[in-house]
C-alpha cells in the first residue's frame, strides 16, 4: 500500500486534491503544520505509550522531537499560535504525512509513513451540529474520492459518563472505571473488583498509620502521618507533598471500609457497554434500558438522538450506521462523539477514516481553558487501495 | 578470515574478570593479542575465534547488527536495546554473575503506594493536583514502557537518566525511578523503596548468540567446538 511508482504518487496526489477541494468548499482553511514536532506535547497528551509508536529523537540541544504521529495535535498547536487569546472559531483542513513505528511483519495497511487528509473545527459551541457536519463532510469527501460501500460506527463517551455519574459510588471509583474504558478485559476486571473487594491490600501499610486514619479528620490525619514518618526515620522527600500522600492513604482507608459496589449498579454499567445497535434505534433502546435511571442519562440520550437527527439531516444514510457503547477509539484524547469508517475489504483493524470530539485537548496543549474541538481524518493510502480495488 | 567467529566480551571491570573466570573453569583461557592495552584477543587452544573486548552495551549492538557472533552481556541490556530480542538473538546460558534486577522504586515516604496499581491511583491524583504526569527517571526507556503498558499504567512521563538515577526523586527532577539494583542498598540510601510487584526483569550475564550474523559452515563448526568445551553442546540452535 506504499507509494512505489510515479503513477501511484500521481493517483494519491489527485485523490488528495479531490479530498481537499471538498473540505475547502465547506469552509475549511487549508493549513500545513510542521512535520517535526516537540515530542513532549504528544507524550503528555497521549501518554508515554506513544513513544513505542512514534519516531522520537533528540535535537542538538537535547530537546526531544518527533515525527508527527498524526495531524490533529499539530493542527491544535497551529490554532493556538494563531489564536492565543480568547477562543475563536476556526475550521482547518490538511493533507500531510504522519509517521508510526510498526512492528516487524506489519501488513500493507499499516505503513510507517502515510498521508492523512482531515478536518478540524475549533470553538464551535453548537456541538452536535458541528459533530454531524464533521462526520457528514468526511463521508462526502470519501464518496467524492470514489468510496462506494462502508460500515459506519459511532460511539458516545458523553453517554458513558452519564451512566457512570448515575451509578452510585465514590468519585474515585468512577475514575478507576473511566481509566479502563475501551480495555474490555481490564474494565470487566475492575468492575468485578469493585463489586467484591474494592480495597487494595492494606497489609503493607503500618498499623500506626491505619489507626491514625480512623478519624474523619484530614488535617489531623496529615499530622499523624507526619509523626509516623518522623518516628520511623523516613524522610519526606520528592515533589509529592505530605497532604497528597495522606489523601492517598485516606482513599485506601475509605475503600477498605466502603460497601462494595451494588451488583445491580454494576449490571447496569455492564449492560450499557454491551449495547450495539443500529444508530436510529439505539436511542429508544437506551431509553428502555436506562432512561429511568437518572435525568442525566435521559439528557445524554436526548443529545444522542439530536445528533442522529442532525446527521440524517446532513444527508448521512443512517441505516448504515451502528452505535456501539464500547467504541471509544484508541486515542486517549476523545471526550464525546466518535466515529469510524470501515471498508469491508480492509476490515475493522484498518479503518479508512475516523474522528470525533476532543474538548480537553487544546487545554492540555496550552490553551487557557477548554475549547470545543471536533475533527476527522482519512487514511489516504488505505482509501486509494480500496477505491482502486487492488488494481494497483 | 571472514569465517572467524567473533566473540565479544566485556572490556573492563568485574564483568571482564568474571567472564574470564567462567571460561577458565571450562579450560578456556582468554589472551590478548598484541599490546596488553589493546582490545583484541584469542582463546588459547581454540582456533578460528577473534575475541573482541567491547563495552557491555556495545556488545548488544554488535549482536543485533551481526558484527559479533557470540557475546557475554546482561539480559537487561539485550531486552532494552533489541525490540524483538527472541528473533534476533539466542540466550545460550545464564552465567551466574552480573546479577541485577530492573525495578520500579518510589520514595519510602509514599506510604500509600506499594504496587503498580497504587501508582496508577497516585499518578491520576498527581495530575489533578500538579497538572502534569509523574516523571520516571530511567535509562531503560523500552523496558519501562513495555512493563507499565502491560500493567495498565498510562499516565507517566519518562525522563532519560544516564547516571545517579537514584538521586533524581530527592533532587526533584523525577518522582520515581526504574533502575537496576543488586542488593537494594543504594535504593535505601537514597530513601527509595521497591514496589511489591515492581520487578521488571531479573537479569544476569548471559552467553548470547546472534541469529543475524553470517554463519557459514566453518563458523558453525567453530561455534560447536566452543559450545562443546563449555558443556553446551547439543542445544537447539538456529
Amino acid at each position: 500500500m506504499s507509494v512505489q511508482t510515479p503513477r501511484d504518487f500521481e493517483a494519491l496526489e489527485a485523490q488528495a486534491r479531490t479530498l481537499l477541494s471538498v473540505f475547502i468548499a465547506a469552509g475549511h482553511e487549508a493549513v500545513a503544520p510542521p512535520t517535526i514536532q516537540p515530542a513532549a506535547v504528544f507524550l503528555d497528551v497521549v501518554g508515554e505509550s506513544l513513544r513505542g509508536r512514534t519516531y522520537v529523537f533528540t535535537g542538538l540541544d537535547g530537546e526531544e522531537l518527533c515525527l508527527r504521529p498524526d495531524l490533529t495535535v499539530p493542527t491544535c498547536l497551529l490554532y493556538l499560535q494563531r489564536h492565543p487569546g480568547p477562543e475563536a472559531c476556526a475550521r482547518y483542513c490538511y493533507n500531510g504525512t504522519a509517521f508510526r513505528i510498526q512492528p516487524e511483519g506489519a501488513d500493507a495497511a499499516h505503513p510507517r509513513e502515510f498521508r492523512q487528509a482531515g478536518i478540524e473545527s475549533y470553538g464551535d459551541l453548537a456541538r452536535q451540529d458541528a459533530e454531524a457536519k464533521t462526520f457528514a463532510l468526511v463521508l462526502t469527501a470519501l464518496q467524492q474520492a470514489g468510496l462506494r460501500t462502508w460500515q459506519l460506527r459511532i460511539g458516545d463517551l458523553g453517554l458513558f459518563d452519564a451512566v457512570l455519574a448515575a451509578a452510585e459510588m465514590p468519585e474515585r471509583w468512577r475514575r478507576r472505571l473511566r481509566h479502563q474504558f475501551g480495555r474490555y478485559e481490564a474494565f470487566r476486571a475492575e468492575l468485578k473488583r469493585l463489586t467484591t473487594q474494592p480495597a487494595r491490600s492494606i497489609g503493607a501499610i503500618p498499623a500506626a498509620v491505619l489507626e491514625a486514619l480512623e478519624f474523619d479528620d484530614p488535617v489531623g490525619a496529615e499530622q499523624r502521618v507526619a509523626d509516623y514518618l518522623d518516628s520511623a526515620g523516613i524522610e519526606l522527600s520528592g515533589t509529592r507533598s505530605l497532604s497528597e500522600i495522606t489523601d492517598g492513604l485516606l482513599s485506601i482507608a475509605a475503600d477498605a471500609k466502603a460497601k462494595p459496589l451494588d451488583a445491580a449498579t454494576a449490571a447496569m454499567i455492564d449492560c450499557y457497554l454491551d449495547v450495539a445497535a443500529p444508530a436510529r434505534l439505539a436511542g429508544t433502546h437506551l431509553r428502555n434500558l436506562l432512561g429511568k435511571a437518572s435525568p442525566n442519562i435521559a439528557a445524554a440520550i436526548d443529545t444522542f438522538e439530536r445528533r442522529v437527527g442532525l446527521l440524517e439531516g446532513s444527508g448521512v444514510d443512517m441505516s448504515t450506521v451502528e452505535f456501539s457503547a464500547e467504541f471509544g477509539r484508541n486515542l486517549a484524547y476523545y471526550t464525546g462523539f466518535v466515529f469510524e469508517v470501515v471498508a469491508p475489504s480492509l476490515g475493522r483493524s484498518s479503518p479508512v477514516a475516523g474522528g470525533g470530539r476532543y474538548d480537553s485537548l487544546l487545554k492540555a496543549v496550552g490553551a487557557p481553558r477548554q475549547i470545543p474541538a471536533v475533527g476527522g481524518a482519512i487514511h489516504t493510502e488505505r482509501l486509494l487501495a480500496v477505491v482502486s480495488g487492488g488494481k494497483r | 578470515m571472514s569465517a572467524q567467529l567473533v566473540f565479544a566480551v566485556p572490556s573492563k571491570g568485574r564483568l571482564m574478570e568474571q567472564t574470564g573466570d567462567f571460561l577458565s573453569q571450562a579450560g578456556l583461557e582468554l589472551r590478548k593479542v598484541g599490546d596488553a592495552r589493546g582490545y583484541r584477543g584469542e582463546i588459547e587452544g581454540l582456533g578460528g575465534i577473534d575475541v573482541a573486548y567491547v563495552s557491555a552495551s556495545q556488545i548488544v549492538a554488535h549482536l543485533n547488527a551481526g558484527s559479533a557472533h557470540i557475546g557475554v552481556t546482561g539480559e537487561d541490556l539485550v531486552r532494552e536495546n533489541i525490540s524483538n530480542a527472541d528473533r534476533r538473538v539466542v540466550f545460550l546460558k545464564k552465567l551466574g554473575f552480573g546479577y541485577a534486577d530492573v525495578v520500579v522504586a518510589v520514595p519510602q515516604c509514599w506510604l500509600d503506594v506499594d504496587t503498580v496499581a497504587d501508582l496508577q491511583a497516585a499518578a491520576a491524583a498527581f495530575r489533578r493536583t500538579h497538572g502534569r504526569s509523574l516523571r520516571v527517571a530511567t535509562k531503560y526507556l523500552n523496558l519501562t514502557r513495555r512493563f507499565f503498558s502491560a500493567n495498565g499504567l498510562t499516565d507517566y512521563r519518562i525522563v532519560e537518566s544516564l547516571g545517579a538515577t537514584e538521586g533524581t526523586p530527592a533532587a526533584g527532577t523525577a518522582e520515581l525511578i526504574v533502575d537496576i539494583t543488586s542488593t537494594g542498598a543504594t535504593l535505601k540510601a537514597n530513601g527509595l523503596k521497591l514496589l511489591e510487584d515492581g520487578v521488571i526483569l531479573r537479569s544476569q550475564a548471559n552467553l548470547v548468540a546472534s541469529k543475524v550474523a553470517a554463519w557459514p559452515a566453518e563458523t558453525k563448526k567453530t561455534r560447536d567446538a566452543m559450545l562443546d568445551r563449555l558443556g553446551l553442546a547439543g542445544q537447539a540452535l538456529f
